[in-house]
């Protein structure tokens, strides 16, 4: 149950959210909910479902990495609906629930990750929690294995993932 | 909601539904959340508003000078150093 009643899926579909549904239902929400909730003032939910699924499924970063980023966010929100979603294609490409799991913490020792990829998963963990810590000498380190593009794409998945997970985890009752 | 998500319950809500339609509920809390999430990244990236309060179009360094080091949009303290011309960006 959520405090904002979701549209219908008739209606969500025809303000432009129908891509929208499909995805969630892909991701294991068959309601849709997030969307169905969004479609309530269309034209920020066309604009922002645009930006995060942009910031998830395209660019030039490791998707499998991103959804790990993405559900490691969602812990950091304490939002369980995100936390409960999985990429299909993420999953498809060899994400478990074991990396998942291993994404949340303590990955900075972990062999299954490349330094790559513990220098991003740093960087969406301290992003809410220390931010002060994201510093020049930090980003410095993430210049040896990502563009200035990649490390763009990076910022800009976790701070519209983010706000969106801090959103719906106040709509939800239970 | 960044702070204390956990005191936005169901009374929240109900309050918020005196003053406001549903979808201009939806239409905060995503904004909210938007700029939640963006501020905080673009915090760590050491970039500072273009114009001084006054409206004057600067230098990252003279905005940096107005803004000081934890920039806050049109805080009084930077509203304070533009009008008193503390800093020049010739």
């Amino acid at each position: 149950m959520t405090f904002i009643e979701p549209i219908s899926r008739e209606e969500a579909t025809e303000r432009g959210l129908g891509p929208a549904l499909d995805t969630f239902a892909e991701m294991g929400d068959a309601e849709a909910v997030f969307p169905r909730i969004l479609a309530h003032a269309p034209k920020y939910a066309e604009a922002l479902w645009g930006a995060m699924s942009e910031a998830l499924y395209q660019g030039g970063v490791d998707h499998r990495l991103k959804e790990l980023i993405r559900l490691q966010l969602a812990a950091t929100a304490g939002d369980t609906y995100f936390s409960s979603l999985r990429s299909a294609e993420a999953t498809a490409a060899g994400l478990t629930e074991g990396l998942v799991e291993a994404g949340l913490k303590g990955f900075g020792d972990d062999p299954q990750f490349t330094e790559a990829e513990k220098w991003a998963l740093s960087y969406s963990y301290l992003m809410y929690r220390e931010p002060e810590k994201l510093d020049a000498a930090f980003y410095d380190e993430g210049k040896q294995h990502f563009t200035e593009a990649q490390i763009m794409e990076i910022g800009g998945l976790v701070a519209i993932h983010y706000g969106m997970q801090v959103f719906m985890r106040t709509l939800q009752s239970e | 909601m960044q702070f204390h998500p956990e005191a936005i319950d169901g009374a929240f809500y109900a309050r918020l539904r005196e003053h406001y339609s549903d979808a201009e509920i939806v239409e905060l809390g995503a904004f909210i959340g938007f700029n939640v999430g963006y501020h905080t990244f673009f915090r760590t990236l050491d970039f500072y508003p273009m114009f001084t309060p006054d409206g004057r179009l600067v230098s990252q360094e003279e905005s940096r000078r107005v803004y000081g080091d934890t920039p806050g949009s049109h805080n009084r303290e930077a509203v304070l150093r533009a009008l008193a011309g503390e800093t020049t960006d010739e």
